[in-house]
């Protein structure tokens, strides 16, 4: 980063010249916007309608996260964490609690690994049908959000039936689950999954096959495989552009190995692919659940663990596949009941680096359809 | 392209297809919308919402003051006010409170009560007005909020 | 008094006549239904998009939300009226003022019925047309005198829009209009002369020459939506964007100007849409079903829709919950007497057979409105570079083919005459 401010006053560049003279123009994307999917700042430097530049300006939803992290005891600490990326507030539990599992070299009953398979991939889909409730709302389709936020409110009976909360679950504990399935959980799930499967091809009409939705999306904010490795972005977006990772089956955890399904990937890279990745995606998710659901261990839901934690002096890293990207959580423990450091590697935060690369040389309506197709959420950017 | 394809583009099939989604789903039955006031959201059993303390059948306190809640609770919001009785050298509860206004309600508390006696129960409406009744005393821990019924 | 009622037994409209007194009943109705049209149109709109998108709109400000609009209108008059500072006031004032008239004014030619316009031109499709085409000036007086970068940028954007599309507009229109002389050799640009051609030549002009006339009104259709600013097309105004277009710093009475203005646009060209080629006011299948029968069967239907319209309300008087929702189940019920009083009164002899041609009319221009609203709820926006492709590079190629080949069917006895002596 060049230490030259990226855009000055224009008197000061060029004196005399008015507005109207100058070719680049520069122009603030404020915090408050509808369609930053949260408090993100992007200055554009446009000339005419081409984007020639972008820069995201991000801790306006700032909260200290990590750093509360090192005042909560390891159990306290679990509610915080739902808070990331608060979309998908079960994928970011499962995380912490894989992390601090690993560093206590817990081993968990194989109930507890069904029932965090099925809530997390239950999860994934809630997190998913939001993004494109937004993101086709950004672009310009208004119903396709009503009918996601109804699909997802399914989903969301299942939390409340399981946690007791439909957004900020704090559905697992270090060591398994707190809560068993509740009566009628299967028929219930299945039930979800049925009805879901079907509503997908309402989507599939209205939207994928769509001219208009196919003319905003194709060739849109392009990202070859190179340029994603070398950004270090994860998830749906690397997938659309050809690479085939997904930690699921790179490095499986919470015995995702038991389970049956593809990986869905796109060809060129840009928006309509990793619209169709992340549909394809949904229905493996269904499947998983489905297969879950079916083969439930039975056995306990807890392993035992002392009621004040204090986890031996180390050090984890866990990684997992959350909608968004790959969610990593790197904890540092020094014996005490709190921890030393939580630090989260938030796939959001580093996938907007290349929104610039996407945006530069498009016109301006493409950036908020940019913005969506990251599928970034700022409680993750800034913490 | 195939003929097929030229004959859908031609016809805007695509357009009329997504035309006929939106059509279908202004049937009465696919509306998802409950009035709020008139029609209210019965929640799950586990639903975490306002908390009460429990009392036995005969009227006695369930709550030992053991500070169990306090200690787990990630905002440090619970204050457990006792005095030890002399003779049974257990404690008794005089105080309890509870702050509602920084409550994540993530549960902690009414997993760790050893006695089960402080509950999350099932309602959701607990709107105040202004920031002074967000502590909550003993008293209306013990009460809880009865639900209201929606008059014009 | 007595040149006054005998008006009522001509068969030409007042302008026709030279009956000033009915001239300005007439202006008055007129400016009265566009304006209930108007408010009509807010309620559909908001009821109609929230039912397909799965939820119910307005409910809770009169019965079913039906005095919505009314709240709407009483919340922007009390607006505070804000004029931006370095705004260049005379055209600030007037911009609004410029688009509502000519929205108005396009409707002078506009007949429900044979004796039911202010006037018949014989320009009548052509005035209508040059007249909205002067609305474009009043959106960009108002994005220049917003003094505002992005009003401005918005209002070029919008005007470039209106302009491409206008074109392809016209070349429909053109179509239709050479339809009118199939029959009797000679073409009309009235707009009560088209419909009396389509009687006369016993088709709507979207049937006849299959499929051309067809694809005309498909092109006018697409054409009309780009035209008044509205979805798919309305990028300049679309909330999620940057550039929030010409109406920005408008507020208050003034928006709501603009926003009258629009519908009022939408109308006046489904308007043209319906007299050109669903067959103004002519009652479905006037030949297929012909006879004095089938005339007063069809000439019921009015009177029967609104008794049926008022039955609704009754049967969703019944439904609501009649302790807490009194007042609201109150008026619902009072509107729905007051439906099938109206419905009661169409059905009288002398009232129905003036009362239908409106009728019909109004039908058709209400299934452009819902088409209206329909792609508003169902398609993403285009980008602006992709509008102004598909209006220069698409439908400008498509309807001067629709032209040419509508003239050639149109002459080909005298080309066949001409070369094959």
């Amino acid at each position: 980063m060049s230490d030259e401010p990226f855009y000055e006053s224009l008197e000061e560049v060029e004196p005399g010249k008015t507005f109207l003279d100058s070719r680049e123009m520069v122009l603030n994307m404020g915090p408050q916007h509808p369609s930053t999917h949260g408090v993100l700042r992007v200055v554009l430097k446009l000339d005419g309608e081409k984007v020639n530049g972008l820069e995201c300006i991000v801790g306006y939803l700032h909260r200290g996260i990590e750093k509360l992290g090192e005042n909560r005891t390891w159990i306290n600490y679990a509610p915080f964490v739902d808070r990331l990326d608060y979309t998908a507030a079960i994928s970011n539990n499962l995380g912490y609690c894989l992390a601090v599992e690993k560093l206590m070299g817990l081993e968990i009953p194989k109930r507890a690994q069904h029932l965090r398979v099925i809530l997390t991939e239950l999860c994934r889909l809630a997190a998913h049908q939001l993004w494109l409730g937004t993101h086709v709302l950004d672009v310009g389709a208004v119903t396709p959000l009503f009918y996601a936020f109804r699909d997802r409110e399914t989903i969301l009976d299942v939390f409340e039936k399981y946690c007791g909360a439909r957004l900020t679950t704090h559905s697992f504990r270090i060591g398994g689950c707190r809560w068993d399935a509740y009566e009628g959980f299967s028929q219930h799930v299945l039930k979800v999954c049925d009805d879901l499967e079907t509503k997908l091809r309402d989507y599939a009409d209205l939207i994928t096959g769509n001219r208009i939705w196919k003319q905003r999306t194709k060739g849109v904010g392009k990202l070859t495989a190179e340029d994603c490795i070398n950004y270090a972005i994860t998830g749906p977006v690397l997938r659309a552009s050809g690479v085939k990772w997904d930690v699921r089956k790179a490095q499986p955890y919470c015995s995702y190995d038991e389970f049956d399904f593809d990986i869905p990937i796109g060809t060129e890279g840009d928006t309509y692919d990793r619209y169709l990745v992340r549909v394809a995606e949904m229905r493996q998710s269904i499947r998983i659940v489905r297969q879950a659901t079916e083969g439930l261990a039975e056995g306990p839901i807890m392993a035992r663990v002392a009621k004040v934690l204090r986890p031996p002096p180390g050090e984890a890293y866990v990684s997992i596949e959350a909608p968004k990207g790959e969610l990593g959580y790197f904890v540092v423990s020094d014996g005490s009941p709190s921890a030393y450091r939580v630090r989260v590697r938030p796939p959001s935060f580093i996938h907007l680096q290349a929104l610039e690369k996407m945006c530069k040389g498009g016109l301006v309506a493409d950036v908020v359809a940019n913005i969506g197709t990251l599928d970034i959420v700022l409680g993750e950017v800034d913490r | 392209m195939k003929i097929g394809e030229v004959l859908r583009k031609v016809f805007l099939v695509d357009l009329l297809k997504g035309m006929a989604v939106t059509f279908r789903h202004q049937h009465p039955k696919e509306v998802v919308t409950e009035q709020y006031p008139l029609q209210r959201p019965d929640v799950a059993e586990r639903f975490r919402g306002m908390p009460k303390l429990l009392k036995t059948e005969d009227g006695k306190d369930l709550c030992t003051a053991c500070g169990a809640c306090a200690l787990v609770c990630p905002e440090k919001l619970i204050k457990v006010g006792s005095v030890r009785d002399p003779e049974t050298k257990k404690k008794i509860l005089t105080d309890f409170d509870f702050d509602i206004g920084r409550c994540l309600f993530c549960g902690l508390c009414e997993e760790a009560c050893p006695p089960e006696c402080l509950d999350l129960t099932q309602t959701y409406e607990i709107g105040l007005y202004s920031r002074e009744g967000t502590v909550l005393n003993r008293q209306q821990l013990e009460d809880g909020v009865p639900r209201k019924v929606y008059e014009k | 008094m007595n040149g006054f009622l005998q008006y009522l037994s001509s068969n030409v409209t007042p302008g026709e006549a030279g009956n000033l007194p009915w001239v300005v009943i007439y202006v008055l109705l007129i400016f009265t239904g566009i304006s209930i049209g108007v408010i009509f149109m807010n309620w559909f709109e908001r009821k109609v998009m929230a039912r397909m998108q799965v939820r119910l709109g307005p409910m809770r400000v009169g019965p079913l939300g039906m005095l919505q609009p009314v709240a709407d209108a009483i919340k922007l008059l009390l607006k505070e009226d804000l004029v931006p500072e370095k705004a260049d006031r005379l055209v600030f004032w007037f911009a609004p003022v410029w688009v509502t008239m000519t929205a108005f004014t396009s409707f002078i030619v506009v007949p429900f019925g044979r004796t039911h316009a202010v006037t018949d031109m014989n320009i009548g499709v052509l005035f209508m047309l040059g007249v909205s085409s002067l609305g474009v000036l009043g959106v960009i007086m108002a994005g220049w005198a917003s003094n505002s970068n992005y009003s401005l940028m918005g209002s070029l954007r919008s005007g470039a829009q209106m302009v491409s599309y206008e074109i392809a507009m016209s070349l429909a229109v053109i179509s239709a209009v050479l339809m009118t002389s199939r029959g009797t050799g000679t073409g009309t640009l009235s707009m009560i002369g088209i419909v009396e051609a389509q009687m006369q030549q016993q088709t709507w002009f979207a049937f006849s020459l299959f499929p051309v006339g067809l694809i005309a009104l498909v092109i006018f259709s697409i054409s009309m939506v780009a035209e008044t600013n509205r979805a798919p097309f309305d990028l300049p105004e679309a909330e999620s964007e940057l550039v929030a277009g010409f109406m920005t710093e408008y507020s208050g009475f003034r928006w709501s100007l603009f926003f009258l203005a629009e519908y009022a646009a939408m109308m006046a060209v489904s308007a043209i849409a319906t007299t050109l080629w669903l067959g103004g006011w002519l009652r479905p299948f006037p030949n297929l079903l012909s006879g004095p029968a089938w005339d007063t069967a069809f000439s019921l239907v009015p009177g029967l829709t609104f008794l049926a319209l008022g039955g609704l309300c009754f049967w969703a008087y019944r439904g609501m919950p009649r302790i807490a929702l009194r007042n609201e189940a109150r008026g619902l019920a009072g509107f729905g007497a007051f439906l099938a009083g109206v419905g009661l009164l169409m059905l009288l002899p002398g009232i129905r057979m003036r009362v239908q041609d409106i009728f019909w009319f109004i039908l058709k221009i209400g299934f452009f409105m819902y088409l209206y609203v329909w792609y508003r709820t169902t398609f993403p926006r285009y980008r602006f570079d992709q509008l102004m492709r598909l209006g220069w590079k698409v439908l400008l190629p498509i309807s001067l083919a629709v032209v040419i080949v509508s003239a050639f069917i149109g002459v080909r006895h005298e080309l066949v005459a001409l070369f094959w002596r």
